[in-house]
């Protein structure tokens, strides 16, 4: 049994339908991107699993659980983080109450609260020194490791994480990939939105490609990279250029 | 001299009231940008439920302290859950509906409280028994009576006790969490709803404890003493910056001598055009009140 | 309400043409009914109907106030009180006659709304909302403690309204007299609605900033709110002295102020007809429950609770989509054919545009902005690039007035001055921008997001004759043609929120160039774009820049920076870390460390820790 199964979702805003029948599994240790182009339902994808939007019909099972009608605090709960578009850190508390706000679900203990904010800050150093100063003053790649890392304060089984290198600088994108992969590491599972299908593609196990609210394509992220339809409309390349000879990370970086 | 501590005194005992209701408009506020019309209400509801428990218990003899400690207990909780129950029936479905539709339900709720108080009560006034003493200390010449230290006092004691709750505690981090960001504040596990509830719980126990206090101090009550204490409460949460507590306590405090002085050296007919005055200068050179909201601007 | 839904909903399926069929029946049924009423009800029944009446009237005022420029009004009493006051004083120690006296109270309840709005349209909506009422309160407040306006008591014997020598007494009189005043505010305030300040005010409703951004005059347009809504507030004053003789402060209270607003809100904000059956609804409702006598007030609150759970935007909505809809086909002459009409001059190429001259800015204590200095001229494709929080978004703000910089200058075409200009006028000048996060006029189709564009054109605007005007038909071919030239031809008549992401980056710009810029400052344009949508708009840029406009971007997309740019400026920490020719500054240490990062790097796997890739700790 996967860690995550979605299984025919559909969701609308309103009357518009923004899910047309998504089904998806995230295995146990896996990282599993979603692409497609804006308004395809990537972050309405990550919003319905997590609770912040209901679904209309489908089914989403979290760890043989049934948690397509959750609340997304009981979801939170049950191990599954969420880094939402933007990174919503809270602007008006500092970085130490933001870190243990992500530790709200464990507040009675406050050792292991204090365990877990020191974990965060061996990941990111950087933290420790901004730890008093509000969130809303730190820079924009700051603000990402601060968001992913309230994450973890939760420890949680399955991360969402929705355009993480979204308006980041390319340094920053390359950070951002170190820390996914330091978070596999820890035994967490990610699924991934990202629009940079360059970055995505190489981080990932696997892949999903939506298109208004369907999933169009699926398998190995390899195999997807080599698929002519995502070099075209994804990755901005010709479908006979070799991709090897392409950067990885960041798109265009060649001239 | 004298007169002007007199009026300082008084100022201080009104400043108290408007201090502690003008915390629940800021804080509701703060937590779903709604100017609450019915706190005013709220107020007033905790206050006939004070009287209708002094008035029944003053026959036993029991001592002032028991009555005053009773009163208040039954005034703070009966504004508790009334302030729970305004908030699921009337707020929740429409938090996310047009703004001025919660605004409306709010003016619908506040008359619907009044009416309701009128029904009950009548629509002159009703009188708490005189339980307090009268007796006090001197200062400067200005009399200030032990009434009017116990108000005082036990205000700022409620209002420590609230502040530290929110600075300090998980709960309160909370709260001031999803002041900022609702869907954020769900990613962490909160729950939302309940949290809102808590917050109106909160904003309703003081104003249920304001109101019974009220009652004790200034005897007569009656329906629509929401209103006007409302305004003046509700003006001292805009002037303090809205959403920021201190900010609402001190403006509370400021409001309540501001309307002592004009009383005293104007006239009371005019003490409310010179509350609004004072508000529209301090927002035009201060856009977001004297002590700001808690904003911080991004680069 | 079951009624309406019902037509609603046989509204909406019907075509164009059967819709307006089937409205003009029903305004036609409304007419005839309002005419007849006086044959069917008694004098009390008529009375209620004169209340009725005069609470529209009120009601179409605040609804310009509160409907169409989405300002939170809980003072709006006062106009009618000032309104029924200054009539009642003239008439009473000037002896002028009620037409007399009319044209006088306007102007005094415009000159009100002017005192009332100058000083405090900047503060935001909430605060706005305590102020109006504080000024409310001031007004009743004045009017109960100055002799002159009789104090407590009021003032008495205040004659009736005369129409061609008869005195209008009677009630069926008073109603008469009150539909005709209610049909021309009906008329008044639709035009408003229509007028290209009525677009002006549905774009500030949406989005403030982004209306001032591409040349909105917001306080002066607030302040037309204020004014128009208090004429109409003024005039139902009137009414209501020539009605009863005498006024008192307790006709004016905020109660009265709520009561408008109930009307509003129940009835639809910025909806007509809304305002007509929310006073029916807010004045007949609690003498409907007349048989309930000690109870009326308390279910009218909870029938308002509970309207409002129900149907929480009101009985009657504005239909939105409406316009649009007869629309669907641009007409013949709507066709973007016609050429861009002249504006302003075109510069020539290498002409100096911008200068921006060692420009500062703090936050609180962060240094947003350290001493940047940079020039733009004609025909330029200029990139700035930096890490998150170097201060790009910020240098824009200082250019487009959006933020004033504590130090330095920005000089336009090397003379003037924009230091402390406002936004709005900055686009006058010639300087049009786009933001980070799209900031469209979501619910106004695409041409009309373009139209608000165009107001930074009317200058004349601000007269009331521009004011009230209709959009031309140059007006429409010029928004068609920037709308075909981003491509989006066939897109007009759809809302900004239908289109697509990449459709909506586009109608940013075409917005932006209806303004007819001379330098255009994008601000992250292809954020969140796929590489098809970014070949599209790269190609756009470049069309831009050969119609002359020198255009500055800030992007993180290096593959387009390095396409697009003849010139780079890095900022770092908000100084200037590099700057020059694409490849050069691409190749720079500084660069490197600062923002591009390392090519080793690439590799998530490479065992490096994030401060390392970051240069964070080395």
């Amino acid at each position: 049994m996967a860690l995550l199964t979605v299984s025919d979702l559909h969701a609308y805003y309103g009357d518009t339908a923004a899910l047309r029948g998504i089904s998806l599994e995230v295995e146990q240790g896996e990282i599993v991107a979603l692409l497609g182009s804006n308004g395809a339902g990537k972050t309405t994808t990550l919003r319905t699993i997590t609770g912040l939007q209901r679904a209309r019909s489908g089914r989403v099972v979290y760890d043989d659980t049934d948690i397509t009608r959750s609340k997304a605090h009981t979801i939170v709960r049950m191990g599954v983080g969420h880094v939402p578009e933007g990174r919503r850190i809270f602007p008006a508390l500092t970085v130490e109450e933001n870190l243990r706000l992500g530790g709200y679900l464990s507040r009675r203990s406050p050792k292991v609260v204090a365990a877990r904010r020191d974990a965060v800050f061996d990941l990111f150093p950087r933290l420790v020194e901004r730890r008093s100063q509000l969130g809303g003053t730190l820079s924009g790649g700051e603000q990402q490791m601060l968001a992913i890392g309230r994450a973890m304060m939760n420890e949680p089984q399955l991360l969402a994480l929705d355009e993480p290198s979204m308006g980041l600088a390319p340094i920053v994108v390359k950070a951002v990939g170190v820390v996914i992969r330091q978070i596999r590491e820890r035994g967490t599972s990610v699924l991934m939105v990202e629009q940079n299908a360059r970055q995505a593609l190489a981080l990932a196990d696997r892949a999903y490609v939506l298109e208004t609210g369907r999933i169009v394509l699926e398998g190995p992220a390899g195999e997807l990279a080599k698929d002519a339809r995502v070099r075209h409309a994804y990755l901005g390349g010709s479908a006979e250029e070799p991709l090897e000879s392409d950067a990885p990370v960041i798109s265009g970086d060649t001239p | 001299m004298t007169a002007f501590l007199q009026y300082l005194v008084n100022g201080l005992t009104v400043g108290s009231f408007l201090a502690l209701i003008a915390l629940g408009y800021t804080m509701i506020y703060g937590i779903i940008r709604l100017i609450n019309f019915a706190h005013g209400d709220v107020f007033m509801v905790g206050s006939f439920v004070g009287y209708a428990v002094v008035s029944t218990v003053v026959a036993q003899h029991w001592p002032i302290a028991l009555i005053i400690i009773v009163a208040m207990l039954a005034g703070m909780a009966a504004t508790g859950v009334l302030g729970i129950v305004i908030e699921g029936v009337a707020y929740q479905p429409l938090l996310n509906k047009p703004r001025l539709a919660i605004l409306i339900s709010a003016l619908g709720v506040s008359l619907a409280l009044e009416e309701g108080a009128r029904i009950q009560f009548g629509a002159g006034f009703s009188s708490y028994p005189g339980i307090l003493p009268t007796t006090g200390f001197s200062i400067g010449g200005a009399h200030a009576s032990y009434a009017q230290l116990g108000v005082f006092v036990l205000s700022l004691l409620m209002m420590l006790a609230l502040y530290l709750f929110v600075q300090r505690t998980p709960t309160g981090t909370a709260m001031r969490a999803l002041a900022m960001d609702r869907d954020a504040a769900r990613l962490m596990g909160i729950n939302v709803e309940r949290t809102i509830m808590l917050t109106f719980l909160l904003g309703s126990v003081l104003a249920g404890a304001a109101g019974v206090m009220q009652g004790l101090y200034y005897i007569q009550i009656n329906f629509i003493m929401g209103f006007a204490i409302g305004l003046r409460a509700f003006t001292a949460a805009v002037l303090g910056g809205i959403g920021n507590l201190p900010g609402a306590m001190v403006a509370g405090f400021l409001i309540g001598l501001i309307q002592s002085f004009s009383d005293g050296y104007i006239s009371s007919n005019w003490s409310d055009a010179v509350i609004f005055g004072v508000l529209i200068a301090v927002l035009i050179f201060k856009p977001t009140g004297i002590f700001g909201e808690r904003v911080v601007e991004r680069v | 309400m079951a009624l309406a839904n019902a037509l609603r909903r046989g509204i909406s399926t019907e075509s164009p043409q059967t819709r307006l069929a089937l409205r003009a029946s029903i305004t036609l049924a409304a007419c005839v009914i309002a005419l007849l009423i006086p044959q069917f009800l008694g004098d009390y029944a008529m009375s209620v109907a004169v209340t009725v009446v005069t609470y529209a009237i009120l009601g179409l005022g605040l609804n310009v106030v509160v409907g169409y420029a989405g300002l939170l009004d809980l003072g709006y009493a006062a106009f009618f009180a000032i309104g029924a006051y200054t009539s009642a004083l003239l008439e009473l120690h000037f002896s002028l006659s009620f037409w007399e006296a009319l044209p006088i109270a306007i102007v005094a309840a415009a000159v009100a709304g002017c005192i009332i709005g100058y000083p405090t349209l900047r503060l935001r909506s909430d605060y706005l909302a305590i102020v109006t009422l504080g000024f409310g309160e001031i007004v009743r407040i004045t009017v109960t403690n100055l002799n002159v306006t009789g104090g407590p008591n009021g003032l008495y014997g205040i004659p009736p309204a005369g129409v061609f020598g008869h005195s209008i007494v009677s009630t069926n009189g008073l109603y008469y007299l009150g539909l005709f005043f209610m049909v021309l505010a009906i008329a008044f305030t639709g035009l408003l609605s229509r007028s290209r300040l009525g677009r002006a005010w549905r774009s500030l409703r949406e989005d403030e900033t982004a209306s001032e951004a591409v040349g909105v005059p917001a306080i002066k347009v607030k302040l037309m709110a204020y004014v128009m809504g208090a004429i109409v507030g003024a005039i139902a004053g009137m009414l209501f002295a020539a009605r009863f003789g005498t006024i008192d402060p307790t006709s004016f209270t905020y109660n009265t102020s709520v009561m408008i607003l109930i009307v509003v809100i129940v009835g639809g904000m910025g909806s007509i007809p809304g305002m007509l059956l929310g006073a029916i609804i807010v004045i007949a409702l609690p003498e409907l429950l007349r048989s309930v006598s000690n109870y009326r007030m308390l279910f009218f609150a909870l029938a308002l609770v509970a309207l409002m759970l129900v149907r929480p935007e009101g009985l009657l909505p504005p239909r939105r989509t409406r316009r649009g809809a007869y629309r669907a086909q641009p007409p013949p002459d709507e066709a973007p054919s016609s050429p861009a009409p002249a504006g302003r001059r075109r510069p020539g190429r290498g002409e100096l545009l911008l200068q921006v001259t060692d420009v500062s800015h703090r936050f609180g204590g962060v240094r947003a902005v350290d001493g940047v200095s940079f020039d733009v001229h004609a025909g330029e494709i200029v990139s700035v690039i930096g890490p998150n929080g170097a201060g790009k978004t910020t240098v824009f703000n200082c250019i487009t007035g959006l933020v004033t910089p504590r130090s330095g200058d920005v000089r336009l075409g090397g003379t003037r001055s924009l230091r402390g200009v406002k936004p709005h006028k900055v686009v006058r000048l010639g300087l049009a921008r786009t933001f980070q996060g799209i900031r469209l006029f979501d619910g106004l189709d695409a041409v009309e997001n373009c139209l608000v564009g165009l107001i930074a054109h009317q200058s004349r605007m601000l007269s009331l004759g521009g004011l009230l005007s209709r959009t031309t038909r140059e007006d429409r071919a010029r928004a068609m043609y920037w709308l075909d030239f981003v491509g989006l031809a066939d897109r007009g008549h759809l809302l900004a929120s239908e289109l697509s992401y990449g459709e909506r980056r586009r109608l940013e710009i075409a917005r932006a160039l209806m303004s007819e810029p001379q330098l255009l400052l994008l601000d992250e344009p292809a954020a969140g774009t796929n590489p098809t949508e970014k070949r599209e708009l790269m190609s756009l840029v470049k069309q831009v820049r050969d119609t002359g406009v020198a255009v500055v971007l800030i992007e993180h997309d290096m593959g387009l920076v390095m396409e697009l740019s003849d010139r780079v400026i890095v900022l770092d920490q908000g100084r200037i870390i590099a700057a020059g020719e694409p490849q050069q500054v691409r190749d720079d240490p500084r660069v490197i460390d600062a923002y591009l990062g390392r090519e080793e790097d690439d590799d998530p796997d490479a065992g490096k820790s994030v401060e390392e890739v970051l240069g964070w700790r080395s």
